[in-house]
């Protein structure tokens, strides 16, 4: 009879969570009028706000009084959300960047408070902080240091969008604190996710990267190359740097690779030499040196360059062959000038260079089409 | 004579006892644990907790196909109106009898060349090869020699350009968003391997663009009872196994991994026919040998629709396979169960799959013939028998209830009065009708299952609605 009242009591415990799943979606079909409800109220107090800046420059006194006393509840946080939306697509209208301006100190209020709930509302905070609030170079430092104290929240999504509110401030130095904190954090964030947030920085990117690359050590590797990934897309003036780190043989692979691509992207004279070498590496256990460095060499002329991508071709690594053909396709070779390859007992060489010309070919047509 | 019988039933209600308190116990966690995992996702969704920026993983969509003519042409439609940015398609057409390499040839002015294809996990040889790049994304055709389902996964995992590649069947219709959500576990974890996505029947939806417009319970009995399976068995237990990193299973209609991990691994194994169960099986055991952290994830919002079998006859042959797959699988892993190496994977994972899925027809059947000896003896309670009975099919169908309204409810999908009626008879009906029917059908699955290893499955295909 034990078995039997397990059961039961398992029973009543289900019937129990169909009775929560049947009150949830009655909860969920009430909410959304109740949403807009509110959704109607806080667009209307916004709007007599918005007014009041257009008439006196300034909102009603006991506005941000109220909005500290609403927004800390989620529900209004939602509405305020949906009304502040549209009002910041697009290109903001002064009213609305005054008003923002305005309301900082409530805002200020708010994300302390926030700060102490669970990760998911601090990370949808976070959120609106990114989207809406936050408008390029605004100096108020005291949320910055708060956001500081979201990103230690051991939380994906609320340090994502802390570190994303941050660099819509445009503040470098707060921004170093933040990618130091996030070194230091268990959460672990994907270097995309890194680069991407670096790449929307609001500030001046020089001042960023150089405040970055004096302290670049001090970082992860992983962090190390989300920052390299990041000068790579931004900026043209540290090649010597970057020769320097490819060169650098106690550096991690995956940075001296990016080092790499950013010499392959940035031209750099001096590097031709040691680009060649990685590219003419015969062993094999430096493939990827080798087939990175054959990319790279795609914007610098001459035959030696030209000379040492037809060598690769002959290579017995199937990566090394492939990103050589490419790099050649990327020079814009035609069948003539491979005649020798195609004609050749290499046949290996002659398929990967066959197909590429014969995938540009399809690729010309597709365009055209 | 009469007291051996006693004492042979004496066991055999204790082994039943401790049985039924196992499975109930574990279908009740995944229900439960499922059913909260699908709120808090819901909730994380209205608060905006996701990733905003454009983080895109590229990834290789490689969909097998054999005498597939009815559906690849919608398939590879479907896939082109995919919300995402950075993949590629290729079709594996495994030595079709009928005109599927032609249909696509055809439809997207594809063109033969001669790519080079490097072996790196095992395949037969290719035919021709034909490529177009008139598309959003490159698409690829592949036609080599018969070689089974596994054989075209690895030729196309040889082809593939991209560090991630998606396995899914020709005739599955992947969501608008569902490669945004499958990658976003890799994403957020360092370590993933591999992410399962939720397969769901899409009998019964109307999906436009990759979008349901309209869902509704299918009007056929049979599918409509296998929505509720779905839901009760594969969606709760997954995201169940999904808390301690222990899924060994997923489905071959839609899930993705690392090409590199796998072709270390070995690639898919062509002599089995549970190739997908394998797969994750062997990454979990090779993972762990080489002391590699890892993780298998399932990303319940991640969405494939797939055809239910409509008959009982393409339902049956289909549990058949998956039996005889699970069979393979689990003999050749073996040295998983219960062995300290491979943690809550062996000891939960490996040993709830060998009792509650492999074993279980046989003891449920064993079951059902104790109960007709018990009965000819008279040695049994006929009205404890029916209660305990109807306690049971009350439990599971209560079980299915509460999974199918939490998935419904979380995804904001409508039903009508009618689709709860309908759910809750039919939840009735599956567990204490086809589930038996089920239990004989995988019982004798391995009859004779060595002949047939390296076949494709063939159910009967519909053309896909794809608008």
């Amino acid at each position: 009879m034990r078995a039997e009242m397990l059961i039961y009591i398992y029973g009543a415990i289900c019937l129990s969570m169909i009775g929560f799943n049947l009150l949830y979606n009655l909860a969920m079909k009430r909410r959304e009028p109740r949403l807009e409800k509110q959704c109607e109220k806080m667009k209307s107090e916004v709007m007599r706000q918005l007014d009041a800046i257009r008439k006196s420059g300034a909102v009603q006194p006991d506005h941000l009084h109220n909005l500290q006393r609403r927004l800390q509840k989620l529900k209004n946080l939602m509405a305020f959300d949906r009304v502040m939306q549209p009002l910041c697509e697009g290109a903001r209208d002064d009213a609305v960047t005054q008003y923002l301006a305005q309301i900082r100190p409530a805002m200020l209020y708010l994300a302390d408070c926030y700060r102490r709930r669970d990760a998911t509302q601090a990370a949808y905070f976070a959120f609106l902080l990114s989207r809406y609030i936050i408008k390029k170079q605004m100096p108020i430092d005291s949320i910055q240091d708060v956001l500081l104290g979201y990103i230690q929240k051991q939380n994906l999504y609320c340090s994502v969008n802390a570190l994303q509110a941050l660099c819509a401030f445009g503040d470098a130095g707060h921004v170093l604190a933040a990618l130091k904190l996030l070194d230091a954090s268990p959460v672990f964030m994907h270097e995309k996710i890194l680069t991407e947030s670096l790449l929307s920085y609001a500030g001046d990117h020089d001042d960023l990267i150089r405040l970055l690359w004096m302290d670049i050590d001090a970082h992860s590797e992983q962090m190390q190359l989300a920052i390299l990934n990041y000068i790579r897309f931004k900026t043209d003036g540290y090649q010597q740097e970057m020769f320097a780190v490819m060169q650098d043989e106690g550096k991690d692979k995956e940075l001296r690779l990016s080092a790499i691509r950013y010499l392959g992207r940035y031209t750099y004279e001096p590097a031709l030499d040691a680009l060649i070498a990685f590219a003419s590496d015969r062993d094999l256990s430096n493939w990827e040196y080798a087939t990175v460095s054959l990319s790279s060499l795609v914007r610098y002329p001459g035959d030696r360059v030209m000379d040492t991508l037809k060598a690769a071709l002959h290579s017995s690594n199937w990566y090394i062959r492939q990103s050589a053909a490419l790099s050649l396709e990327a020079r814009g070779v035609d069948y003539g000038s491979m005649m020798d390859v195609i004609a050749g007992n290499d046949r290996y060489a002659r398929e990967m260079v066959t197909y590429r010309l014969e995938t540009q070919r399809l690729q010309k047509a597709g365009g055209r089409r | 004579m009469m007291d051996a019988f006693k004492t042979f039933f004496d066991y055999v209600n204790a082994l039943f006892v401790l049985y039924m308190i196992g499975y109930a116990s574990f279908l009740f966690l995944a229900v439960t644990v499922g059913s909260s995992t699908l709120y808090q996702a819901k909730r994380r969704n209205l608060l905006k907790s996701e990733l905003w920026g454009k983080y895109y993983v590229p990834v290789t969509i490689i969909v097998p196909a054999y005498n597939e003519e009815m559906t690849i042409e919608s398939s590879v439609r479907s896939l082109l109106a995919l919300e995402y940015p950075l993949y590629e398609i290729i079709v594996v057409d495994d030595g079709s009898r009928d005109s599927t390499a032609q249909i696509l040839q055809k439809a997207f002015h594809m063109q033969q060349v001669s790519r080079p294809i490097q072996r790196k996990v095992p395949c037969r040889q290719a035919e021709a090869v034909f490529e177009t790049h008139e598309f959003k994304v490159p698409i690829t055709l592949i036609r080599k020699q018969n070689g089974g389902k596994a054989d075209s996964l690895n030729m196309g995992i040889n082809a593939a350009k991209y560090p991630y590649f998606i396995c899914m069947d020709a005739d599955s219709v992947l969501q608008y968003d569902s490669l945004e959500r499958i990658v976003r576990p890799v994403l957020e974890e360092g370590d993933v391997v591999a992410v399962g996505g939720a397969v769901r029947p899409c009998n019964g939806a109307e999906i436009q663009n990759g979008r349901v417009v309209s869902y509704h319970l299918p009007d056929k009995i049979l599918p409509c009872m296998q929505v509720l399976e779905y839901d009760r068995s594969f969606l709760a237990a997954r995201i169940l196994f999904d808390k301690f990193n222990g899924s060994l299973i997923i489905s071959g209609a839609f899930g993705l991994f690392k090409k590199s991990v796998v072709i270390d691994a070995g690639g898919y194994d062509s002599t089995t026919m549970g190739e997908d169960m394998e797969l994750v099986t062997k990454l979990h055991v090779f993972c762990r040998e080489h002391n590699l952290p890892y993780h298998i994830r399932y990303a319940t919002d991640a969405i494939c629709w797939t055809q239910a079998p409509e008959t009982l006859t393409d339902l049956r042959k289909q549990r058949r396979r998956w039996h005889i797959g699970l069979f393979q699988t689990m003999k050749r892993h073996r040295r998983m169960l219960a062995n300290p190496k491979y943690g809550l994977v062996g000891s939960i994972s490996y040993l709830y799959f060998l009792i509650y899925e492999l074993l279980s027809p046989y003891i449920e059947i064993f079951g059902l013939i104790t109960i007709v000896v018990a009965f000819a003896l008279d040695l049994i309670n006929v009205p404890f028998m029916i209660l305990f009975f109807l306690i049971y099919v009350a439990y599971s169908a209560i079980l299915s209830l509460t999974a199918f309204f939490a998935r419904i409810h979380t995804i904001d999908l409508k039903l009508t009065a009618l689709d709860v009626l309908k759910a809750i008879g039919l939840c009735a009906l599956e567990v204490s009708c086809l589930r038996f029917i089920l239990a004989f059908t995988r019982a004798t699955a391995l009859v004779g299952y060595k002949k047939k290893k390296n076949s494709w499955g063939r159910i009967e295909r519909k053309k896909i609605q794809f608008k």
